[in-house]
């Protein structure tokens, strides 16, 4: 079934057309990367998924939904979390709060929050069991108190992971969640993706430009060039495919 | 020797579980040396009124203190907070004094009344500003709120009803029938204060607190985390402009006189963002330092006018170089730094590893 879809989406900036009519489709409960060459308009792209960039024409379903008028802030209602390419945490606040923030949209009424009635206290503490759990799994119990912008690279990258989890998603978009990460820490990533996948059952959607990365953990693979749809397959169907190789070598190979 | 093996034996998550349990404890304990704190605080400032050396004036001036660390909470909500630089609440103060004032006049309302009248109106022009202002950040968000407290300025001078530069005089206030002086004012103000501090404690822990701040260290972070941008930006105004609106009808009751000459002066504004700078944008206690400095800087040196006006502007200076986070963040941050190293080593207490358990189980015995 499919969990997120863009139909011929483009986007241009001025003259340049960023993204040229791209489709793809991400089946609900796999792995699906997408890759590209520098300038491929893989961040573009992501922006239009996550509702941060408008597209010019083309357009954007959830679950069969029509998301072309959705904000940002909307999509974490619908079950889609995202995280970003470099760290973009609360650096002041500490790694429980960060992991809360994410868990935004459970709040309820905001003016009862605001001054501590009891249902919202009720719920506060909820919430923090909740975060709790989510900081367990992911091995950051000890960091909870700790302002994130005290904790390792690694660490960080968990604490975005654990924020993104704490919206109780159906579907979370990476971008580039190894980029800046020596071997150790993108084993670690690939671990933590994998299980978010396969023990929450959630939809995973990333970009990403290491190769050992994608072929290792994806079910499904998009390739786009040039702002276009280069092809698609499985990580071995990918790594076979002539149109691939030499966007990514150069055209004498191929 | 063997239980010890049983601790191993049990596991992380465990061990983990029960050192965050063990946390949470330290964390409650300091929570409530916090409430001593404050609470030691409020009695003294209760009661200090009260002492034989103490004169009316003392009490009088006290209270405008007050109302001027009331007023800063509402710029830190905003610029401590929520990270939008505001040079612009001068206006709301002026709102809610003449709220007040002119509900007094017309009406004959009393004092809580008019505080709470002009905290409301205050509040809805400052939700009108969070929205016109939207698109604003940063230095452009400090000029557009400028223009308020300009706009406010020029209305107040020219509309009549506000009497311009003559001002509105005020009877003496008046509660169930006593006249309310130095001392009343006082305590008025002293408690709206506590309400006020207390809110705004638990605002900042609450999860509308945590959407503020989200929005403050990363918009983008904070919208795709679900935090409608539009929504608790105006919030965030609403609730700023409502507590300095309180502060100036207050302010405007105090004095009895409400006029253009003071509430019209852009450099109201600019004092309140100096005293939340100076004293701590984003620390509890910041406005009170801050709001207590630019008050009692130019009532030390009232005949040295502008030498107040140099040794403000060189303590703006030295706070930004060698204590950015504010004067607060001299006390606060090594306070918090010993409190983090006290939770660590609660945690630890099990440590998973053999030295580190006995080192700590010696620490143990050692604190009981």
């Amino acid at each position: 079934m499919s969990h997120l879809r863009c139909e011929e989406v483009t986007v241009s900036f001025g003259g340049v057309v960023a993204c040229d009519k791209i489709s793809l489709d991400v089946e609900e409960g796999r792995i699906v990367g997408l890759i590209g060459p520098n300038g491929a308009g893989k961040t573009t792209l992501f922006n239009v998924l996550s509702r941060f960039q408008q597209q010019d024409s083309g357009h954007i379903h959830y679950r069969d939904q029509n998301v072309d008028a959705k904000k940002p802030h909307q999509m974490v209602n619908l079950g889609m979390a995202r995280t970003f390419q470099n760290i973009n945490l609360f650096a002041e606040q500490t790694t429980l709060e960060n992991i809360l923030i994410g868990a935004h949209h459970l709040l309820g009424n905001p003016f009862a929050d605001m001054f501590s009635l009891p249902g919202a206290r009720r719920n506060e503490r909820k919430l923090t069991e909740r975060a709790m759990e989510i900081a367990e799994t992911l091995h950051l119990l000890d960091e909870l108190d700790n302002p994130v912008k005290n904790l390792p690279y690694g660490n960080q990258k968990r604490v975005e992971f654990a924020r993104a989890l704490a919206a109780e998603p159906e579907m979370i978009l990476l971008d580039e969640p190894v980029a800046g990460c020596n071997e150790e820490e993108t084993g670690e990533i690939k671990n933590i993706v994998r299980q978010v996948n396969e023990e929450f059952g959630i939809t995973i959607f990333l970009v990403e430009h290491d190769m050992s990365m994608v072929m290792d953990v994806c079910d499904y693979i998009y390739v786009i060039n040039f702002g276009a749809n280069l092809a698609d397959g499985t990580p071995a169907e990918i790594q076979r495919d002539s149109d691939v190789i030499s966007a990514y070598l150069g055209e004498e190979v191929a | 020797m063997s239980s010890q093996e049983k601790g191993q034996n049990t596991g992380q998550p465990t061990g983990a579980r029960a050192s965050r349990a063990r946390i949470e404890g330290v964390k409650r304990r300091f929570e409530l040396q916090n409430w001593i704190a404050a609470a030691v605080v409020f009695a003294v400032a209760f009661f200090l009124p009260m002492a034989p050396f103490v004169e009316g004036w003392m009490v009088g001036q006290a209270a405008l203190v007050i109302v001027y660390i009331m007023a800063a909470q509402g710029v830190a909500i905003l610029t401590g907070y929520t990270g939008l630089v505001t040079v612009g609440h001068g206006g709301f103060l002026a709102i809610g004094a003449y709220t007040a004032a002119l509900l007094m006049k017309y009406f004959g309302t009393g004092l809580v009344v008019g505080m709470i009248a002009g905290g409301l109106v205050a509040s809805v022009f400052g939700c009108l500003l969070g929205l016109l202002f939207l698109r604003l950040a940063g230095a452009f968000m400090a000029i557009g709120t400028l223009g308020f407290a300009f706009f406010i300025g020029t209305i107040v001078n020219n509309v009549p009803i506000f009497e311009g530069r003559e001002g509105i005089s005020l009877p003496r206030n008046h509660v169930l029938g006593l006249e309310i002086g130095d001392f009343g004012f006082y305590y008025v103000a002293l408690i709206a204060l506590a309400v006020i501090t207390i809110f705004i404690w638990s605002l900042v822990r609450s999860g509308v607190g945590r959407a503020f701040k989200a929005l403050r260290d990363s918009e983008r972070a904070a919208e795709s985390s679900g935090v409608n941008r539009l929504a608790f930006r105006t919030l965030a105004f609403s609730v700023s402009a409502f507590i300095t609106g309180v502060a100036g009808a207050l302010n405007g009751l105090i004095v009895n006189y409400v006029s253009a000459e003071v509430y019209a002066d852009i450099w109201y504004s600019v004092d309140l963002l100096l005293a939340v700078v100076v004293g701590g944008s984003a620390m509890l206690m910041g406005p009170f330092v801050g709001g207590a400095f630019v008050v009692m800087i130019p009532f030390f040196f009232e005949e040295l006018a502008d030498f107040a006006f140099i040794l403000k502007g060189v303590v703006l200076i030295m706070v930004l170089m060698f204590a950015p986070a504010g004067v607060v963040s001299l006390v606060a941050r090594p306070v918090r730094a010993l409190r983090r190293r006290k939770l660590v080593a609660a945690g630890d207490r099990l440590g998973q590893d053999d030295v580190s358990a006995q080192s700590s189980a010696a620490s143990t015995g050692g604190d009981r």
